[in-house]
């Protein structure tokens, strides 16, 4: 009992001192943020049991990156597994290399000069939701817009310079940074106005807007493609992820019996000695 | 068969002093009745020992100490080998909390006076145990050779060739290469599986052999040996065994929930258990946007960073790992624990715990003038703690001690 006096007594002090990591981790987090010229990043929420969404995810990695971009850690017979697709089909449509084997490692499909290609050597994707990150690779893939001062006529917002042509572009169709005039904002947090009442519009540039009818997806669908494809990319990072999730409440709620039980078991020792 | 397995025990007791070890040091080893949460660390720091000695030797079966495997052999870890994900989060998720339970160990030894007479070994022995875990932490987290582990030996091992004369020669003979490269992985993988764990597990039974010897503290600085029932054991003492076992199991069910809750929702623990950057393989070409150790380390780091020259740095860090050494000379109060210390040590200890916890998490953070600004003064509390504590400690006026618990 004396551990939970105590505990309680100090909630206070813990809290406190929870409150204290808490915000320095909000600090670093907000400094310089990772999406450069973007702003924040914009927020992935990954959803590992929608077979679904990870299929299609599959797919288009398979489709468009997969000619660039090796999963050298991961094996194509497990991602078969995982994803639920049958053997025989994954392999019928997504493997072209027909010598490849269900446990071989999903190697890439450039040949060794390629580096050369692009000034830099496409990376492994394989881990990249766990190095950038999920909000990264999100935001990323849906920040590129027309500049025709670089190589392949696109910058990034997120990643300004990228080496990485816009793959995708035919999809989402031609971006572009636009000038918006949008309601000046007081430092209150309210819209200011002027003395008759209309907000007062400021001109702000560099919103990412797509060209109507460029692209063969609308804003929504190629939204979700991206989200599809940024949710594969986190399984694969860590394919067991969902299992641990789902694994973590039996181990958490076994460890809690066990607490629960044992601390029974001291309460009656207790009375030993104690009058 | 009961009677041939009582003539085994005999057989073996005759031989082997198993009787005598346990009572004298379980079912007859007396502890102080009362003490609080805080005397419960050590106990969970043997458990997350034995934690990380067995997944040590698990994942040393499929782990590859080479230049071009390490890191793709930790994947293989992560993906291939079956629960080698539970093992190696384990270990991870372990290494953080082994050094967050020893933290609070020490921090408890502070508060309550557990280096005072005649405790000064077991502290002594402690503070080894610590400056070992560091050198083993530090040593793990190359082994993965991703982009942190590199850069975070960079730095580690450029420190050794800040001591004038031999530093270029020691560091070079620490690295075993001209730069890191797969002769300090498996140099320090040697080191991390077999030369710090016996040094660690020599230094643990030191540790518990010296204190049982002098028998623990409890929260109110009472010497419990002072008054004695008719067979000499101490009126205010229960048996180790099975009262205070029963107590760390509970405590090592609370502990586990929390390290469950770690390892299976936040194995990165948001980066500070687990940085991101080191999962991109080592890469001598590029240096990750900002080097930072883990947090563990965070808070020599922000003193080795705050003094301008590298020696001085270095030595600034060295001193305030070695000052731990000396505690037990350098209080002179007449009580142990803070309860009955003045309100000069209060202030102190308060002082200490924030400005440990400041530099901890600039150590995490980028460089600005106001942060520059702030380790400097955070160092100067630190070490301000130690250096006046003869003073304060000495002038303050203490309360009365209880002469039982």
């Amino acid at each position: 009992m004396i551990l939970y006096r105590n505990i309680l007594k100090n909630i206070p002090k813990i809290s406190l001192l929870l409150l204290f990591i808490f915000t320095s981790h909000e600090i670093v987090s907000a400094e310089g943020g990772p999406c450069k010229d973007y702003g924040d990043c914009d927020e992935f929420k990954y959803s590992l049991n929608d077979i679904d969404s990870l299929q299609r995810g599959a797919s288009t990695y398979i489709n468009y990156c997969y000619g660039c971009h090796s999963l050298q850690y991961s094996r194509w017979g497990r991602v078969a597994q995982d994803l639920e697709i049958p053997e025989d089909i994954f392999f019928e449509n997504l493997v072209f290399d027909k010598s490849i084997k269900s446990g071989d490692l999903m190697m890439g499909a450039m040949p060794e000069e390629s580096g050369t290609w692009f000034g830099v050597e496409p990376p492994d994707l394989t881990l990249v939701a766990r190095y950038k990150g999920d909000d990264w690779i999100y935001s990323y893939l849906r920040a590129y817009y027309e500049d025709s001062s670089k190589q392949y006529g696109v910058n990034n917002l997120v990643y300004p310079g990228t080496a990485m042509p816009n793959v995708l572009l035919s999809l989402q169709g031609n971006q572009r940074l636009v000038c918006k005039d949008i309601p000046l904002i007081a430092k209150n947090g309210g819209e200011k106005r002027d003395n008759d009442g209309n907000t007062i519009m400021i001109e702000k540039c560099g919103f990412l807007q797509v060209q109507d009818g460029t692209g063969s997806l609308s804003k929504e669908e190629f939204d979700e493609l991206i989200y599809d494809l940024t949710n594969f990319l986190v399984y694969v990072g860590e394919p067991i992820k969902a299992t641990r999730e789902r694994i973590g409440w039996y181990v958490v709620f076994y460890f809690l019996i066990f607490t629960a039980l044992s601390s029974l078991l001291y309460r009656e020792f207790k009375k030993d000695y104690k009058k | 068969m009961s009677e041939m397995a009582g003539k085994l025990f005999s057989w073996l007791n005759n031989r082997l002093p198993i009787v005598n070890t346990f009572e004298r040091h379980l079912s007859k080893h007396p502890v102080p009745s009362k003490v609080n949460f805080w005397y419960l660390f050590g106990a969970l720091a043997a458990v997350t020992l034995i934690i990380q000695i067995v997944t040590g030797i698990w994942l040393i079966m499929p782990y590859s100490n080479t230049e071009e495997q390490a890191f793709s052999s930790i994947e293989y870890i992560m993906r291939d080998v079956d629960y080698g994900w539970v093992i190696r989060y384990m270990h991870t998720t372990g290494a953080s909390l082994f050094f967050a339970v020893v933290y609070l160990h020490m921090f408890r030894g502070l508060l309550y006076g557990s280096y005072q007479k005649p405790k000064e070994l077991v502290w002594i022995f402690g503070c080894t145990i610590y400056l070992a875990m560091m050198a083993e932490g530090f040593l793990g987290y190359v082994l993965p050779y991703g982009q942190m582990s590199y850069w975070g030996a960079q730095v580690i091992i450029s420190l050794f060739g800040a001591i004038p004369y031999v530093g270029e020669s020691l560091e070079l003979w620490v690295r075993g290469d001209y730069y890191i490269s797969g002769i300090t992985v498996s140099r320090f993988f040697a080191l991390h599986v077999v030369a710090l764990p016996l040094i660690l597990i020599a230094l643990v039974f030191l540790h518990l052999v010296a204190l049982h010897e002098v028998g623990a503290g409890n929260p109110e600085g009472v010497d419990i040996e002072a008054h004695l029932d008719e067979d000499g054991v101490p009126l205010d003492s229960v048996p180790f065994f099975p009262y205070k076992v029963l107590n760390g199991l509970v405590a090592i069910g609370v502990f586990m929930t929390v390290f469950a809750i770690i390892m299976f929702f936040f194995p990165e623990g948001g980066g500070y258990f687990i940085e991101m950057a080191n999962f991109q393989e080592a890469n001598p070409l590029v240096t990750p946007d900002h080097i930072a150790p883990v947090w563990y380390y965070a808070p020599f780091y922000t003193m080795l960073r705050a003094i301008p020259d590298p020696l001085g740095g270095l030595i600034v860090m060295a001193a305030a790992v070695a000052i731990f050494f000396i505690v037990p000379w350098l209080d002179r109060s007449k009580v142990a624990s803070i309860r009955y210390k003045g309100i000069y040590s209060k202030i102190a200890i308060t002082l200490f715990g924030v400005s440990f916890l400041t530099l901890g998490y600039l150590g995490t953070v980028g460089v600005t003038e106001i942060r520059k600004i702030m380790s400097i003064i955070c160092t100067i509390i630190y070490f301000a703690y130690f250096l006046l504590m003869p003073i304060y400690t000495k002038y303050e006026k203490t309360k009365e001690v209880p002469t039982r618990l």
